[in-house]
Parts: structure tokens; sequence; C-alpha cells
């Protein structure tokens, strides 16, 4: 379970965060959303503890995030891919388990690159692959991480629509299999309707929790949801409240 | 693989052809003009210079080469650990990176008749000369190359635990590299122009002394044939560089890195 009590984030004086509870329960699928700057990725970055809250505290099954992240319990993707160039997209996914003092598993590196539609591109360098692979790749290494909660930060902020559609399909129907807890950063409202079974809605300045909206849609979800008229109110629903938010 | 062969041995006609005209052309200068051979001695002459006494050109050759690692060494071992503590040393940075940019325009041929006051006549001003000439631009280049490393990649490494010691070896030194190997290849060249003007200054032998010395004997031969040993030199430690590279980029596994 994760848990931010009372969470703040201050630079200099710009206060990023303010006063933010939340609770994930294990293998839940959250998804933020809200405008750029309401202060969301700082959200997720204080969860996976690549920021310092100025008050309040954050816990992952009861430790603060620096032991969940000694432990390999946290798998970030970000926006940009984050993949050494230097390494094939195998050594990347085996790389990253390795520095969690983790024993590489080689043939659950190949299956997931395989499982994400990457079959044949395990000795590609980044650069020899487009946005979408990058990033599979990137998903892929968190994956093999074996890491429970997987924190992600906009991971298809750089991809064209359809890779985007495609790649959420994808990501739904693997937390389904790995049982993971999904946080899911993005500034796309259908985006944060299709893929979480709770949407957080932030607003900015400061950064605070406006609404949650718990998602009914079908699982399992592909694309076709979107035509439903439930995935439409709900989307509305949710674009009214981030409107609001600013009157 | 054949076809690459043979797209080299074309690139390397017409060079090879361009050369064997200057050389015919110097040939023809002496031949046909009457210059006198103490001005411009045809080619064969020089050759004949390297030939009639190996001996000479060849510890000349050693003496300058051994200034150039030793010198080399030091300004290369002591430029990356000063480009170490300006690139993880806050306060380090700010005092002394300004200093770095500005001493880079002082022209630093112009120190060595200072160092010679400092340290006399021995391999010490010749040592002190080149680690001094090698130095800057290796500081320079490993300090911008140790900043390359973007922040996400720490961050990721940082996410799983690594420790900043895994963070330096795995993201920042392969980052680095690049920068390294530039300086390194801007600091081989200038290594042999520091040994050549420490041997000026200094005069006690190698390479460029012979051409100092050739020069009070108007022997141009002389000079000549030292200058072509210079150049096989400068060429051979250009080639160690770029197969020290080569070496290392395979070891690291940086090969089609990049961006």
């Amino acid at each position: 379970m994760i848990e931010l009590d009372d969470l703040t984030v201050t630079f200099d004086d710009f206060t990023a965060i303010a006063d933010v509870d939340l609770r994930i329960e294990p293998e839940e699928f959250v998804t933020i959303v809200g405008p750029s700057g309401c202060g969301k990725t700082t959200l997720l970055r204080a969860v996976g503890g690549l920021q310092e809250p100025t008050a309040g505290r954050v816990r992952i099954d009861d430790r603060v995030p620096a032991a969940a992240q000694e432990a390999g319990d946290i798998g970030f993707v970000f926006q940009q891919h984050t993949l050494f160039p230097w390494k094939s997209a195998l050594e990347n996914v085996v790389f990253l388990r390795t520095m969690a003092d983790k024993s590489p598993k080689r043939e659950k590196a190949h299956a997931l690159l395989r499982s994400m539609g990457l079959d044949g591109f395990e000795e590609a360098r980044p650069s020899q692959l487009s946005g979408g692979m990058k990033q599979r790749v990137a998903i892929a290494r968190a994956l093999h991480l074996g890491a429970d909660v997987l924190l992600m930060d906009e991971p298809f902020g750089e991809l064209d629509e359809i890779t985007r559609d495609e790649l959420g399909a994808e990501i739904r129907s693997l937390w389904r299999q790995e049982r993971k807890t999904i946080v899911f950063v993005t500034h796309s409202v259908p985006e944060a309707v299709f893929l979480g079974e709770r949407c957080v809605v932030m607003r900015d300045q400061p950064g605070r929790i406006e609404a949650t909206f718990d998602i009914d849609l079908p699982t399992p979800r592909d694309t076709d949801v979107f035509g439903s008229r439930a995935f439409q109110e709900q989307v509305a629903a949710v674009r009214q409240t981030l409107h609001e938010s600013y009157e | 693989m054949n076809r690459r062969i043979r797209l080299a041995a074309t690139d390397a006609i017409y060079p090879a052809a361009a050369l064997v005209a200057a050389v015919a052309c110097w040939w023809a200068i002496t031949v046909v003009t009457d210059v006198p051979s103490f001005v411009l001695p045809p080619p064969d002459a020089v050759l004949a210079r390297l030939i009639g006494n190996p001996e000479l050109y060849a510890i000349n050759a050693w003496y300058t080469l051994e200034k150039v690692v030793y010198g080399g060494l030091v300004g290369i071992v002591s430029g990356i650990a000063l480009a170490a503590f300006v690139a993880y040393v806050p306060w380090f940075r700010r005092a002394i990176y300004p200093y770095l940019v500005t001493v880079r325009v002082l022209p630093k041929l112009a120190i060595a008749p200072l160092l010679l006051i400092y340290l006399g006549t021995g391999m010490g001003t010749a040592i002190v000369f080149i680690a001094m000439i090698t130095f800057f631009p290796l500081v320079l280049n490993t300090a911008a190359g140790l900043d390359r490393a973007p922040a996400r990649h720490r961050e990721l490494l940082r996410s799983v635990g690594a420790g900043p010691l895994e963070r330096v070896r795995y993201v920042d030194v392969p980052y680095a590299i690049p920068g390294v190997f530039a300086g390194l290849k801007q600091s081989v060249t200038l290594a042999v122009v520091g040994a050549v003007v420490a041997e000026w200054v200094v005069a006690d032998n190698g390479l460029g002394f012979l051409i100092l010395m050739g020069s009070e004997n108007v022997s141009p031969d002389i000079m000549l044939a030292a200058l072509l040993v210079l150049l096989l030199e400068g060429l051979l430690l250009y080639g160690g560089v770029v197969a020290l590279q080569r070496g290392v980029d395979s070891w690291l596994d940086l090969e089609g890195g990049g961006s």
C-alpha cells in the first residue's frame, strides 16, 4: 500500500504540492491527471523517493521510499525513455535489474521484449528504435526489475496518438497479468480514464487533489471502449472537474 | 567487405598521387632552377641523410618520445583528476572554472623560458612544459564530458538504490569518454609541439634540438629529415590514441553509441 500523508513539496518560495493525502491499494491502477505545472510529476517523484517531501510523509508498504528503492521495489518509466544509448535493448532491460542487485534473468528479459512486440530487436540500439519501441523497452525494463510498484510519468507524452492507444491497451493487459501497483501521470483526460481504475484529478497553484473518480468501465478493456457512452460520460465528468477548478 | 576494401584503395590513390606529384615538383625545382642545396636540398639528399645516419634520428626520436610520454602522462592524469574535482565538487568548480577558461587563452609556449629558470636544463623543464600544454584540453573536455550525462539517467539508477559510485561508473564515465578522447587527440598533437619547443629552449637533445642544430649549421637536409621523423612520430602517437579509443569503446561497450 502507498500512503501519502499531508505531503507538501516546496521549491524555494514556490509550493509545488500542498497537503496531499492519498491511499493507493496494492495492485491498484491509479491515474493522476491535471494541467501542466500542477505538481503531478513532483507528486510521483516524491512517491518514488526522487524528491524529498518538505513536510508530510510517504510510505510504501510501511517503508520510506529510499528503503523501497533499495529493495528494488520501485520501477520508474519516465517521459523520456532514459535508455542507455550504448546498450542494446536487451542489455538495457537486464542492466537495471543488475543495478538493483537482483540477478538478471535473460530468458525472462527476452520473453518480456517479445511480449512487448520487440521480437527480433533485442540487439538493436536505442538509436535504431522508434519512439514507441524505446518506450516499450523502458516498460519491459521496469517489469524485468520485478518491482511491485510502477511509477509512470507521462510515458506516452512524446508518442503519436495511435501508438499511445496501442501502448495504453498493452499496459492495461500487463497490469492484469503481472499484478502490479501502477501510478500513471498524464495530462490527457481520455488516457487517464481509459487506463485507471481510479482517476485522481489535480489542480495547480499549489498542486492539490481536486477530486477522485472511480472509473466504471469493463475489465479487460481495449480501444473499443473509446466509443462507449460510459467512457465518454466519465471523460466529460473529469473534464468538467478540471475546468471548474479554474473558475 | 570486398567493396569496402576496394573503396579504401581508390580513396588512397588520390592522396598518394598528390604526394608523388609534390615530391616530383620539389625534385624538379632543385634540378631545373639553380637553387643552392643549402636552401632547398633535393628529396634524395634528405633521404640520404636518414639512411646515412639512422642512429642519429632514431636516438633523438626516442628522446623526444620520452619527453612526450612522461610529460603527456603527467598532464593527462592531472587533467582528468582536476576535471573530476571540477565536476563533482561544486565550490571547487565555482572557484577554479573561470581561471581554467581564461588561462587557456594564454599562449603556453611563452612560459617555456620561465620554466628554464625554475627547473633548469634537465628533463624536468620539458616534462613540466608538456604536462602544462596537454593538461588544458583534457581538463576542459573531460569536465564537459562529465557534465553531459543527463540527470534522468542518474535518477534512474538512484530509483533502484544504486550508489553514487555506480552512477559514476555506469552513467558519468561512459558519457565522458568521448570528451576525454577529444581532449586526448588535441593533447597528443600539442605534446609534440611542446616537446619541440622545450628542446629549442633547453637545447639538450631530441628532434627539436636536431632541427635547431640544422638551422645553425645551415643544413636544411638535416632539418627536413628530422621533420619527417617528427611527422611520423606524431602520426604514430595520434594513431595510438585512436587505437586506445577503439579499445576503450569496445570495453565499455560504447560502439554505436552517440547521442
